[in-house]
């Protein structure tokens, strides 16, 4: 018989963010949950990833525990290769050299376009204000590909965003080229507590490809605000490996401060 | 003051021939000793109204020391240049000291996404990477610069850059103008009396802002021999001459961390995440700011010698901060 895995939502989605990233290629990191995918998968799979963030550090290999709240301390920051800027970091994926960028974010329209600057009203009389773009835009602009890291929630899976703060393909194909965006560029994956999502290569359209082994994959998209096309084979993610939790939950975030959230469990 | 506004649109412009006439006219060459108190500083060069950026935040090599002068000395109507504003902006706004923020990243906590929402505090969002660029374009001497990014996003009509047609492809392209703010504070780790500076690890734009500001405060937690910068050149952050006045500030990024020097007070940055109303702010900016003389009063009686010698023990990574 199976073993029965017990972890959070908020561990499931680090651990298979994780799986996805690519070794020997560059990861412009956003702050937050982000930084955790990319120590995680550094530490297991893909020792030769090269992480940049915004202010300037080339390639750092971050001490552990994580430090909650901060990026630019000496912890985040430590064994890069390089240190530099603002005006530097951007350079590098302006100029192509990102391969990907991850970001978090507070909705995602069909589009794989981002809001994480208000909730409600308009943008003078804001319903809920949040912390805005930071260098998200940057990030999502430049990179090649762009992997989102959001908690399963319905309402954060909007039609519309309620402000464009990172830019996915906008009305859709072709828009960011023909808004002067890089050619080529956009989002690539949405990795959420339940599910993982692509793009239609010609729609461009928000696509479910994989769930959470043990949940049906109508269960995953009946709350979201649209409804994502399906793929024709939608695959199971297995739960969090023993290996993937001990190390969140004693190493990376001893205090369980970043890693709590709902309770799920999966057959390993 | 120089502001233009767009439709719903403020934002802070100079033109780059007014910024050099202002250098050539005002900005000392000569190497004259500016070591002062931060009392002094601030009082001398900042007034209500300025416009205001600094680098790094309060986490992490902030010049939270000025910040907190600033507060003690109750200017007014500040416009804020915030890369990352993590408290600063919460807390000058609290205190009244701030109506408008240019970010950035505008994070930490309630209190400030609350101040927003009432409209008590005016943001313009330019991004990180867009205000990164203004300044840039302020220390390169030109109006604006061109980026490719903003294009398409709702930061088109939540700032003041625009799309042009690139002259050479026609193609669209972003562009942001020049900044030109009135100060800049840097808090560093070594500096000397003139004005020399260096910061050890990553900064966002320190030399960009002390280039296109009109007047620099730096504080510093070590004042160093002239000789050091001369012995090596390669680590100096700031030459003498792009600044106004410097300032000894030990500690003077706490509660956030020196890199090298002191470790984050994560208690105290937990008090600050802490706020969501005005009670509980006026309470902290009391404790924390009015009812202290000056950054050494608040060491010596809020602070404390055990406390800044167990941060000063936190901070073992050193490797690369030299």
């Amino acid at each position: 018989m199976a073993r029965t895995v017990e972890f959070t939502d908020t561990e499931f989605m680090i651990a298979q963010g994780a799986r996805l990233l690519e070794d020997g290629k560059t990861f412009f990191v956003g702050w937050g949950i982000p930084q955790i995918v990319a120590i995680l998968g550094q530490r297991l799979y893909v020792p030769d990833v090269i992480q940049l963030f915004e202010f300037g550090a080339v390639g750092p290999q971050s001490v552990l525990p994580f430090v909650r709240g901060t990026m630019g301390g000496p912890q985040n920051t430590y064994r890069s290769i390089q240190w530099l800027n603002m005006n530097w970091a951007f350079a590098y994926s302006a100029s192509g050299y990102m391969d990907y960028g991850m970001l978090g974010a507070l909705q995602v329209d069909p589009y794989g376009n981002i809001n994480s600057t208000f909730l409600g009203g308009t943008y003078r009389n804001p319903g809920r204000r949040f912390a805005g773009s930071g260098g998200g835009n940057q990030v999502a602009s430049h990179c090649w590909k762009t992997i989102i890291v959001i908690r399963h929630e319905g309402r954060r899976f909007v039609p519309k965003v309620d402000f464009l703060t990172s830019p996915g393909y906008l009305t859709g194909p072709g828009a960011r080229e023909k808004a002067g965006l890089p050619a080529g560029t956009g989002p690539y994956r949405v990795v959420t507590s339940k599910a993982l999502f692509g793009f239609d290569g010609e729609t461009k359209l928000l696509t479910l490809l994989a769930v959470l082994r043990g949940l049906d994959p109508e269960d995953v998209v009946k709350d979201m605000g649209f409804r994502p096309p399906m793929s024709k084979d939608i695959e199971e993610i297995p739960p969090p490996t023993p290996e993937e939790l001990r190390l969140l939950r004693e190493e990376i975030d001893p205090s369980r401060f970043l890693i709590r959230g709902e309770w799920m469990s999966a057959s390993a | 003051m120089n502001i233009r506004r767009e439709g719903d649109i403020e934002y802070r412009f100079e033109h780059p021939d007014d910024f050099r006439r202002f250098v050539q006219e005002q900005k000392s060459r000569k190497a004259e000793p500016k070591l002062c108190p931060a009392k002094e500083a601030v009082s001398t060069f900042v007034a209500d109204g300025d416009y205001i950026v600094y680098d790094f935040s309060s986490l992490t090599r902030g010049p939270q020391s000025l910040i907190r002068e600033v507060i003690r000395q109750r200017r007014k109507d500040l416009w804020i240049g915030a890369e990352f504003t993590l408290h600063e902006s919460a807390l000058l706004t609290g205190a009244g000291c701030a109506t408008r923020i240019d970010v950035g990243f505008l994070g930490y906590g309630g209190y400030i996404g609350q101040a927003v929402c009432e409209g008590r505090v005016r943001v313009y969002e330019w991004t990180n990477g867009g205000l990164a660029l203004r300044l840039l374009a302020g220390a390169r001497g030109v109006p604006f610069l061109p980026t490719r990014d903003l294009l398409g996003s709702d930061h088109m009509s939540a700032s003041a850059a625009k799309v042009i047609g690139d002259p050479y492809t026609g193609l669209p392209v972003a562009v942001v103008p020049a900044l030109h703010p009135d100060v800049a504070f840097l808090h560093v780790h070594q500096a000397d009396v003139y004005g020399d500076a260096r910061i050890f690890g990553t900064n966002l734009f320190a030399l960009e802002a002390a280039m296109a500001s009109h007047r620099v405060i730096i504080s510093a937690e070590e004042i160093v021999d002239p000789e050091e910068f001369r012995k090596d050149p390669m680590r100096t952050t700031i030459p003498y001459f792009l600044v106004d006045a410097v300032v000894h500030a030990p500690f003077g990024a706490y509660p956030g961390a020196m890199p090298a020097r002191y470790e984050l007070d994560l208690p105290h940055v937990d008090i600050l995440n802490g706020i969501r109303n005005e009670e509980q702010m006026q309470t902290y900016l009391h404790e924390n700011v009015y009812s202290v003389a000056d950054h050494e009063e608040f060491l010596d009686k809020r602070v404390g010698a055990r406390k800044m010698s167990e941060l000063r023990r936190k901070a073992s990574i050193v490797e690369g901060y030299r």
